[in-house]
């Protein structure tokens, strides 16, 4: 049988043949091949392995661990003479000859998707015609390998190869199967090595992807996203300071070809020749403008560069990263700088992860750990909690905190009182559910999962200079009291401050004592109502919050009002405070609603088309006496 | 009338000059270029003004000071070549010992040579234009500075670490072996002739412009070299103070 070689070109091609060929037979092409190629492979020489000029077939390498240089090395040599010039007379522009037709026998996959990078980038607008004739006059044979220590290419993708070769040798038992991948493979086989291309069809290895010691921890999509996100981490200074600025990660890079051009006169100084060498990024004088000035003058900024031009730059041009995870630049780094190690890390997987300067994907629901300092029963139902944030946070008065119990979820909590230092926070906890429940049992000492602060909270510095009316119902006051306390620490700056305050019975009120001594000490007018005295000894008013409106004396001018409460309540303290003078836009309220997220995506919070927990949860009331769903309801 | 270049050895073993002279096959090309006025390892008599003057060797003493002031006086270019001519090289480790102690020890015990203090590169003494660097230098790069000067170009040395030129060599990193080697912060230059001769890089072409001592000294740390034995690895072709620029 002798399966038809044009059959690659015609409509519906049929899968390329694989076909079973031994070594000597190998052996034998190879040895057909040196009459009509130049052929270079893998082969250990002076005690290492290099990939060279091949002289005796039987010294090619086809298994070889993963550390010679890329094809790059014949396609985009170090040393390529752009042109020959003559200083005296006519400039002589002498083409580029015609490349020597070539053979690179028994390059790994990973290789082979760097040769199409080196496409993608070389082809691209004007095409590099080095290159080009480089490339048309190589026939590429792959061979399978065995992943080292070093390599990631699983994680990108490059562990195999469906195309982008002319012939490729999968090892099966003790020979080979060599499968076709070109019409040109089909005719180097059919000419050279006719033997083995009159052989009758294979069935296709059932290849299995290969596993490697170094992976990424995510998927490699997700690398020119993130990265747009980390330009600014400190990951870079930290690459920077160890680096050695050696460029030999950019140099065994198989897709890596920047260059600088430069003349070297001949020796009778008549003529000379521009030749290309390679360069790097990471060298000094890479990016030096004429003035002398470095473009990217420090380590880290070359660092950083390399990596976006790897997984950003590249990417977002031809949707393929410019690394296939050969892991060359780590295995020769001295300072082993770790791409897998790098990428994980901007990820927010593994060490050192705990500051990245713009959250990893995924991070803003990641909360941290915060320390509970004290416990207080404030009611037989409320709890006051004094939690150490792990890091200093501005909790501005109204801002809430979404607070994790693992296992049992996470839920906003307004904070009773703005940070002491920034790292404290105070929060107070009805026992509701099991999540509230649950935070009821802490003890001093233990953590919790925290998220925020988010939210607006009140205009503070917009408040300077007026009188403040507060109104709380129930646990409205939590919020108010936190203004209070921020308005306390500058409390010269304000006018008169009047707080009135009503609970279901007295038993509830919440701070009663903190706020009868801001009353006792003159600060703040306080007036408390309670709806309900089932338990008696209360020598207050009765009633609801309402009452304490109506016989109020206020300046409407400079006052600005903020109530604080269940939304039923703004339905019947608003059109009082309204009468009495206040503004809309001198109104705020409180409209706390589920906010799940904290960051305006899950919709819980949403108020008609408002995001409470981006925009609020406190609002001027002139934002929202429009929506519907904000009071009425 | 071609340019006159004469070639002058001062304190140095003289490989520099041999290395010159082992150009054979561009000797001739060369001389069609250049009138070899002065080179006393080939040549008798000299004299007269020139073009480039290549000094070897480093300068001890205040004879040699003189004579290397008259060389300059008389040349339009002078080009610092090799080692000893650029750092000091090796001559400079007498600088850190004691010489009563190194003339016994040279040339036995009661031995009496005068005192001359301790080598210097010829840039402490007079000002030079161009360096060859290197143990010996390299022939091709001496004759890229050559050139340079000829068609009044300033020349240029590798601004990179021999690193560069291992990798291209396909040599395996000497750390690998669990060897030190000053690779990292040495200039290119050399096509890392050490390296592909199985031995490390000892530094004899002196630092790069720009070296990263801070990752380098942590690189050594981790190999577990001291600081000690980072001095004396060093000290050989670089010693602190005395060699470099």
């Amino acid at each position: 049988m002798t399966p038809s070689p044009s059959g690659l070109g015609t409509g519906e091609a049929p899968a390329p043949p694989w076909r079973p060929v031994t070594r000597p037979e190998i052996d034998a092409f190879l040895r057909a091949l040196m009459a009509a190629y130049e052929v270079v492979g893998v082969q250990e020489a002076g005690g290492r392995l290099a990939l060279a000029r091949l002289e005796d077939p039987g010294r090619l390498r086809l298994a070889y661990p993963p550390r010679v240089h890329s094809p790059k090395k014949f396609l985009f040599p170090n040393w390529e003479k752009l042109f020959r010039f003559r200083l005296k007379g006519a400039v002589l522009l002498e083409p580029e000859r015609a490349a020597a037709p070539r053979v690179l026998f028994g390059v790994h996959p990973c290789d082979l998707h760097a040769v199409r990078t080196l496409d993608d980038c070389l082809f691209e607008g004007q095409a590099d015609s080095a290159y080009r004739a480089k490339r048309d006059a190589t026939v590429l044979v792959g061979v399978d390998c065995e992943p080292d220590p070093h390599c990631f290419c699983t994680s990108l993708g490059t562990d195999r190869v469906a195309d982008g070769f002319d012939l490729f040798l999968h090892r099966d038992g003790e020979g080979y199967l060599v499968q076709v991948g070109s019409p040109r493979g089909e005719a180097l086989l059919g000419r050279y090595a006719p033997g083995v291309a009159a052989r009758p069809e294979a069935p296709p290895l059932p290849l299995q992807p290969k596993r490697t010691s170094r992976a990424l921890g995510f998927p490699p999509g997700e690398l020119a996203p993130l990265l747009d996100q980390r330009y600014d981490h400190p990951i870079w200074t930290e690459l920077g300071d160890a680096c050695l600025g050696c460029g030999t990660c950019t140099l065994l890079c198989p897709t890596c070809y920047c260059f600088t051009v430069q003349d070297r006169l001949h020796l009778d100084l008549a003529g000379g020749e521009r030749l290309r060498t390679w360069d790097s990024c990471q060298f000094d004088q890479f990016a030096r403008l004429s003035g002398g000035a470095e473009a990217r003058a420090g380590q880290a900024d070359r660092q950083r560069h390399r990596f976006f031009r790897k997984y950003v730059y590249l990417w977002e041009k031809h949707r393929r990263a410019a690394c296939v995870g050969c892991g060359r630049c780590s295995r020769e780094c001295l300072a082993g700088i770790d791409p897998t190690e790098v990428l994980d890390r901007l990820h927010g997987l593994g060490p050192g992860a705990e500051a990245p300067v713009s959250a990893p994907p995924g991070a803003e629901y990641h909360p941290q750990l915060a320390t509970l300092v004290s416990a207080a029963a404030l009611t037989d139902r409320d709890q006051h909690l004094v939690l150490r944030l792990p890091e200093p946070a501005e909790v501005a008065p109204g801002a809430f905190l979404a607070v994790s119990v693992f296992g049992l979820g996470e839920a906003p909590f307004t904070a009773a009182a703005a940070a002491r230092d920034g790292r404290e926070v105070e929060l107070v906890v009805r026992a509701a559910g099991n999540l509230s429940r649950a935070l009821h049992r802490l003890r001093a000492g233990d953590t919790v999962g925290i998220r925020g602060p988010f939210g607006q909270g009140y205009p503070v510095a917009a408040m300077v200079g007026q009188d403040l009316l507060l109104v709380a119902g129930g646990l409205g006051i939590v919020a108010l009291r936190a203004l209070v306390r921020a308005v306390l620490a500058r409390r010269l700056e304000f006018g008169r401050v009047q707080l009135l305050y009503g609970a279901a019975t007295p038993e509830q009120f919440l701070f009663r004592e903190e706020l009868a001594a801001w009353h006792r000490g003159g600060q703040v007018d306080l007036r408390l109502i309670a709806n309900e005295t089932p338990a008696g000894g209360w020598w207050g008013p009765r009633g609801d919050v309402t009452r304490l409106l109506r016989d109020l004396d206020l300046a409407p001018e400079r006052t600005v009002a903020a109530v604080s409460g269940p939304a039923a309540m703004y339905r019947f303290t608003n059109p009082l405070l309204l009468r009495l003078g206040v503004a809309p836009e001198r109104l705020y309220l409180n409209l706390e609603r589920h906010m799940k997220c904290g960051l305006g995506k899950c919709g819980k919070c949403r108020i008609n088309d408002l995001c409470v927990c981006e925009c609020g949860p406190v609002f001027p009331y002139s934002q929202v006496q429009h929506l519907r769903e904000a009071i009425e309801r | 009338m071609k340019p006159r270049v004469g070639f002058f050895d001062f304190t140095g073993c003289e490989g520099c000059q041999l290395t010159v002279l082992n150009l054979e096959d561009e000797l001739l090309e060369l001389l069609e270029l250049v009138d070899l006025a002065e080179f006393r390892e080939v040549l008798t008599g000299g004299g007269g003004p020139l073009e480039i003057a290549f000094v070897e060797g480093s300068i001890v003493g205040p004879a040699q000071e003189a004579r290397l002031r008259a060389v300059r006086a008389r040349s339009r270019f002078l080009v610092a070549l090799g080692a000893c001519a650029d750092t000091a090289g090796v001559n400079a480790l007498g600088a850190s010992r004691d010489s009563g102690a190194l003339v016994a020890a040279v040339y036995g015990p009661g031995a009496i040579l005068p005192e001359l203090g301790p080598p210097r590169p010829v840039a402490a003494v007079v000002p030079v234009d161009a360096r060859v660097p290197g143990c010996p230098v390299d022939g091709a790069e001496f004759l890229h500075v050559l050139q340079a000067l000829l068609v009044g170009r300033a020349p240029e040395l590798p601004h990179y670490s021999v690193c560069v030129e291992c990798k291209l060599a396909e040599l395996p990193c000497t750390f690998d072996r669990g060897r030190v080697c000053l690779g990292p912060v040495t200039r290119a230059g050399c096509h890392a002739r050490c390296l592909a001769g199985g031995d490390r890089c000892r530094g004899c072409r002196g630092l790069v412009d720009n070296p990263r001592s801070e990752p380098y000294y942590r690189i050594l740390a981790d190999h577990g070299l001291t600081e000690a034995e980072v001095v004396a690895e060093f000290g050989l072709f670089n010693l602190a103070g005395r060699g470099g620029r």
